[in-house]
């Protein structure tokens, strides 16, 4: 017990100093707070716009608008997770674990009676705690701003939603910072340590939805998802067997129904079991790293 | 002049024989290999929900049927010009960081710089010789396109079809460059060898898929499902007019858009092969002049980004780089 949470506490202080990951930390939080505020610059325009072509008469449809959630503001938040967060974990993950093979320290660790898998687990739990921290704090960011925009204290219904979209981030996070830290243990190569969880991560959000659902790579930075043409047996075939591995559309669906998005259906509750499922699955992984690997040398 | 030559053809030798980059390529093309084969089944979908519609109608006696989907080869290579957008971007900031970071971690750095080397013999080597594996990379990229509409896509290729590849390919080809010598200037730069990564990355996260993603946000048109226009059932000339009227906030909105290099390279490529609709058969002079600006802004942002890497890979600033 004392090695895992001297662990942890080591892992929070080593990304508290480190300037770059801070720097990944205060991007990642400035977008979610500024996610409100383009989202509600962008919703008055678009009222005016509506307002402008009901007074020219050019239609009779109602403004699509008129009943949105207050948690439409927050949409965005649900691609910067993907995007920012994703990443973010992704370094905050390798140089968790590289950072004893580059000083060569793991020798020095693990000639104490130090078991691995304390080691290892409290290692998660730092990066566990710090990104639960930022999670938490632009939660609260969100909660302030769409209040102020809305003027009026969120209620307990959209509060809860705002948690359990946080909750949903934290999972997604981890399990990009368990992927870095697998990496980071078993590459030979910082750059190799880094580039392969960027390209599992561009290949899960940005290949697998295509292959999948037919969605063009760049859909993902759409905050309305495209009408696709599926339905089709190739594509629902080949959907079925990618989609449980396409983790960021997963939570992008199980976030979007949390966030009441209206052009989401269905349950959540698949999305949720595959990602905890994932969380799981790659804790496992970590925790079963041999005690040699740890003690492995870069090749660099 | 030799010692930038024999520096270069040292970069393309290390190039041939590092897995990782080959690895990196065969990502690439295989994702573009994929994107067209998702695109022509999506059109041989449409085709087919079409010959359906028709029959029923002839069944119900209607003769009048609705326009047939009509394929445009180059159309199907939407998905591949934005893998190059995102992970052309990425795998050209891994060059750039690996053509320093190898040369510190085999200790090769010491060595090179303890020749009479000219000021800029080294970053013009370096940047020579990436350039060269650029362009040797999108004309397989463009081969395998090529084929990929040819046959997957079973698409017929005109010449003309042929010239609009070859200038998307050479502003791909510019864009790849400047990602490249954008990461080779931070690495020399940063005092450690990650963090130039890493700063890289941060900026290929911004300028590629943050600013973009604050752009289609802001657009009216993309708030609801099949886009806000059509679902009031407004007409273009009707849309267009309404948009005037809130030009300033267009104006701040297409202003974030051209402040990523990403969007320029987009627009280029979009309007050459006629992925956008307002250019598409439109003669190629036509196009050309169209995108003077965005072809000048590719262009000069590529040579800034070369140039600031000739100026930062220094001999003091190589040196005192940790690992």
């Amino acid at each position: 017990m004392t090695t895992l949470l001297t662990s942890a506490r080591h892992e929070v202080l080593c990304i508290l100093r480190a300037g770059v990951a801070l720097l990944l930390l205060a991007v990642f939080l400035c977008m979610v707070s500024l996610s409100s505020v383009i989202g509600w610059i962008t919703n008055t325009t678009v009222t005016r716009v509506y307002e402008k072509v009901l007074t020219d008469g050019l239609t009779t449809a109602p403004n699509p608008f008129t009943a949105v959630s207050p948690l439409y503001y927050a949409r965005n938040s649900v691609i910067y997770v993907v995007l920012i967060g994703a990443l973010l974990a992704i370094v905050l993950g390798v140089q968790s674990t590289l950072r004893d093979r580059k000083s060569t320290t793991s020798d020095l660790v693990l000639s104490r009676p130090v078991n691995t898998i304390s080691r290892l687990a409290g290692t998660l739990v730092g990066l566990g705690v710090v990104i639960a921290a930022v999670l938490l704090l632009s939660t609260v960011i969100s909660w302030g701003s769409i209040s102020i925009i809305v003027g009026a204290p969120l209620g307990p219904d959209p509060s809860l939603r705002l948690a359990v979209f946080a909750a949903l981030s934290w999972a997604l996070m981890m399990i990009f910072a368990l992927l870095g830290m697998l990496t980071g243990l078993h590459s030979r190569k910082e750059t190799t340590a880094l580039l392969v969880p960027f390209v599992v991560w561009s290949a899960v959000t940005f290949v697998l939805p295509q292959i999948g659902a037919n969605a063009r790579p760049v859909a993902l930075l759409n905050p309305v998802p495209a009408l696709i043409t599926t339905g089709t047996n190739s594509f629902d075939l080949v959907g079925a067997i990618t989609g449980p591995f396409a983790i960021t559309e997963q939570f992008k669906r199980a976030a979007g129904i949390a966030l009441q998005d209206e052009s989401l259906t269905g349950s959540p509750t698949a999305s949720i079991v595959l990602l905890g499922a994932f969380l799981m699955a790659m804790t496992w992984i970590v925790l079963a790293t041999s005690r040699r690997q740890l003690r492995s040398g870069l090749n660099e | 002049m030799s010692d930038t030559w024999t520096v270069a053809g040292k970069e393309l030798l290390d190039l041939r024989r590092d897995r990782l980059f080959a690895i990196l390529i065969a990502f690439l093309a295989v994702a573009t290999l994929i994107s067209v084969a998702v695109a022509s089944a999506d059109f041989r979908n449409q085709q087919g929900a079409y010959n359906l519609y028709v029959a029923n109608l002839v069944k119900s006696g209607t003769s009048i049927a609705p326009a047939a989907p009509q394929l445009f080869p180059l159309k199907l290579l939407r998905g591949g010009i934005e893998y190059l957008e995102i992970l052309g971007a990425l795998f050209a900031i891994v060059l750039g960081y690996e053509t320093i970071a190898k040369e510190k971690h085999r200790g090769t750095l010491a060595l090179v710089l303890s020749r009479p080397l000219g000021r800029f013999s080294f970053a013009g080597g370096k940047m020579l010789g990436l350039s060269i594996a650029w362009l040797g990379v999108v004309s397989a990229l463009t081969v395998v396109s090529l084929l990929a509409v040819v046959t997957i896509g079973q698409a017929p290729i005109r010449g003309s079809d042929v010239a609009r590849l070859l200038v998307s390919s050479g502003f791909a080809w510019l864009y790849l460059v400047f990602w490249t010598a954008l990461t080779v200037g931070l690495t020399a730069l940063s005092t450690r060898l990650s963090t130039g990564l890493i700063l890289a990355l941060i900026i290929w996260l911004a300028f590629v898929l943050i600013i973009p993603q604050i752009g289609d946000t802001m657009d009216p048109d993309n708030q609801v499902p099949g886009g806000l226009f059509a679902t009031l059932r407004i007409k273009k000339p009707d849309e267009l007019a309404v948009l005037a009227q809130f030009s300033a906030f267009d104006g701040i909105r297409n202003g974030l858009e051209v402040s990523s290099v990403t969007k320029h390279f987009e627009r280029l490529t979009f309007a050459f092969l006629g992925i956008k609709d307002q250019y598409n058969q439109q003669p190629l002079g036509l196009v050309w002049v169209a995108m003077l600006p965005y072809s000048i802004t590719l262009t000069a942002a590529t040579f800034a980004s070369v140039v600031f890497a000739a100026l930062a890979t220094t001999r003091r600033t190589l040196q005192r780089t940790h690992s």
